[in-house]
């Protein structure tokens, strides 16, 4: 009797363990056919358009498909901006993780900083926009877009450029910049900074020569990872970029002498051309909408590749 | 002979000393700046949206029809500011939209992390994990685009009935662009994150545990539930706190499919409840922007992005007392 009533006890517990796994199956079927399908989906919809011509003509502001253009001026802009942007935050956040690993010896204040770094990872990129686009459209700030003009009484800078959303696309970097190198410099062995300072090197050569070289891999997986969050923000190119198709400065642009003013005038990025050629957007003309995805998610790709080669030649070296 | 020596090397080593100290103060400083940032973010939301806080005061977030009145201060006459807003609607549209998406994706997400830690087979386990990853990083502007193009004329086509769209007209339009077609985009958007830091959490619970477990002849199955999962507990809940956020915080691709306005639905309409054109705190900055250069409705939206800045700052304080709380009683045990 008590034999039999194992039995049955052993069967139903067999059977709630298929259950358990036959369900966790499922879902997982689902989530992972719905991730490749939306690979899938976006090669099929993008490859019409997708050519070397497609990438190197600009936009052109028609409600036509056939005659849209390229993409060169968006992929410009978005390289320029990621350029802004990581220049900016990437020896301010270095500086920043090497204080907090290398400086502070858990004091309160350290401690706070890291609070607060915290709390800027956490806010919302539609938050840092606005914000940039109110510090920056300050008089005071109007050398970095241009002024408004033609307004009676209005002394206020436009605050949307280049240089205002390459700033602002720094601070929203910086936190996560800051994270993977301090997680960086912590990785390195005491052994190696008790080593150098046995020699007589002062600490700050220590930090320059052997620290900081002995942590560039993760260090440059930080800037590599800023940089794929950069070029796929859309919510602050809109706000702080303007959202123009072309570059708007000086024409042509790409002479060296108009850079300043194609910096300090408005432009669009990948993102914000999406944005624009959307259904949602301006103009409907969802396959350039669809060729425009396709070509940043291979930028996406690529720098996805670059960090699992960097992860990986850090791994050869740890064997050896 | 000493003293010439150690005359002839003071000054070198004073000169690194000095370096070093001044190498620290900037190093110091710029830490110091790189805090202060989210300082100053604080008081310059504030500030912006000050007059909006002192006229409406706490009915700012329990007043509805934001759109209404974002169209009145539009027309109001410039000597004349119209000041009244109210977010509730974009409160409870927000609050719909990450409630509905968190329990797909913590749902899916969850099982999805077991199969691909635990389950999977080697090779397998190696693919998910890179399709995930990958599309963790894809820009959330790509999920928003596919939401429009495929999301929304499906729901449209399949959903909605011409019935339902006579009934409602006076309300709202039925067009696709709904709570539901947000809901799954947000879903579909945060799940890599969820996987991901699941997976992550999942692979750090130490081998022994489950060796011990099977040892004690539970099964495969038993011995995840009882003794991996509720291991793995803490990163599990951080990855959803940190999912949570990022679906607050969404503009774009929810400004793109969840409807753009801003009305609370109602549970009595049934089906319909899911259909109602929503909009968040977040997608309302970017559908409103082209009106900003109005001081009021600039104020308000303003107003909007300090409700999402204190939602953010709780969520980050929550997941660093749900941090110290784990830690604390593990070093307890």
């Amino acid at each position: 009797m008590s034999k039999l009533s194992n039995t049955s006890a052993l069967n139903r517990r067999k059977i709630t363990d298929l259950f358990g796994q036959s369900i966790s199956w499922l879902f997982s079927s689902i989530t992972i056919a719905v991730c490749f399908a939306i690979i899938i989906y976006l090669v099929i919809k993008g490859k019409n358009k997708l050519s070397l011509d497609f990438l190197l003509t600009q936009p052109a502001a028609t409600m036509d498909q056939h005659k849209s253009g390229g993409i060169s001026t968006p992929l410009i802009g978005s390289i320029i901006l990621t350029f802004i942007g990581i220049i900016v935050a990437f020896p301010w956040s270095l500086s920043t993780s090497i204080y907090l690993s290398e400086y502070s010896e858990r004091n309160p204040v350290a401690g706070f900083f890291r609070v607060c770094i915290d709390i800027l990872a956490g806010v919302p990129t539609i938050v840092i926009a606005i914000f940039g686009l109110a510090i920056f459209s300050n008089p005071q700030f109007g050398f970095l877009s241009s002024m408004v003009e033609g307004v009676a009484g209005a002394r206020k800078a436009f605050g949307r450029s280049f240089l205002v959303c390459g700033l602002t696309m720094a601070v929203m970097v910086l936190p996560f910049i800051i994270k993977t190198c301090e997680e960086a410099l912590k990785a390195v062995p005491a052994s190696y900074r008790e080593g150098s300072l046995a020699m007589g090197a002062s600490k700050w050569h220590t930090i320059t020569k052997i620290i900081i070289p002995s942590a560039s891999n993760g260090i440059i997986t930080g800037v590599v990872l800023g940089m794929g969050r950069i070029i796929g923000d859309t919510a602050i190119v809109w706000l702080t970029l303007g959202g123009t198709l072309r570059m708007t400065g000086h024409q042509p642009w790409w002479l060296p002498q108009n850079w300043w003013s194609a910096l300090t005038n408005t432009g669009s990025t990948l993102t914000s051309y999406i944005f624009y050629t959307s259904p949602a957007g301006e103009v409907d003309m969802p396959q350039v909408a669809f060729a425009g995805s396709l070509v940043l998610i291979i930028l996406i790709i690529i720098l996805n590749l670059v960090v699992e080669f960097i992860g990986k030649s850090k791994s050869i070296q740890k064997e050896q | 002979m000493s003293e010439i020596r150690t005359s002839a090397r003071t000054p070198k080593l004073t000169l690194s000393k000095v370096k070093d100290a001044v190498m620290e103060k900037i190093v110091f400083i710029l830490a110091a700046l790189s805090a202060a940032i989210i300082v100053i973010v604080f008081i310059f939301i504030f500030m912006k949206s000050a007059r909006i806080f002192s006229v409406n005061g706490l009915s700012f977030f329990t007043t509805k029809n934001f759109d209404q009145q974002i169209l009145k201060a539009f027309n109001a006459p410039a000597d004349k500011p119209v000041w009244d807003f109210g977010v509730l609607g974009l409160i409870a549209g927000t609050f719909l939209t990450t409630f509905g998406a968190m329990i797909i994706a913590v749902i899916a997400g969850v099982t999805t992390a077991i199969v691909i830690a635990e389950l999977a087979p080697p090779w397998m386990k190696r693919v998910l994990q890179t399709v995930i990853r990958l599309l963790a990083s894809i820009p959330s502007i790509i999920y928003g685009l596919i939401g429009l193009m495929v999301v929304v004329p499906f729901i449209k086509s399949s959903l909605i009935t011409n019935q339902m769209q006579i009934n409602f007209i006076k309300y709202f339009q039925l067009s696709g662009n709904s709570m539901l077609a947000g809901i799954i985009v947000l879903s579909i958007m945060v799940l890599p994150i969820v996987v991901a830091l699941s997976v992550d959490a999942i692979n750090a619970v130490p081998k022994k545990h489950r060796e011990a477990a099977l040892a004690l002849g539970l099964s495969k199955w038993r011995t995840i539930v009882k003794v991996v999962i509720p291991a793995a507990k803490s990163g599990i809940i951080a990855s959803v706190i940190l999912a949570t956020g990022r679906a607050i915080g969404e503009a774009i691709a929810l400004s793109m499919v969840s409807g753009g306005v801003g009305n609370i639905p109602n549970l009595a309409n049934g089906p319909v409840f899911f259909l109602t054109p929503v909009l968040t705190l977040a997608s309302a900055i970017v559908n409103k922007s082209e009106t900003m250069s109005f001081e009021t409705i600039q104020s308000a939206l303003f107003a909007c992005g300090v409700v999402l800045l204190i939602m953010s700052t709780i969520l980050s304080v929550f997941t660093k007392v749900v941090q110290n709380f784990v830690k604390r009683r593990e070093g307890n045990v």
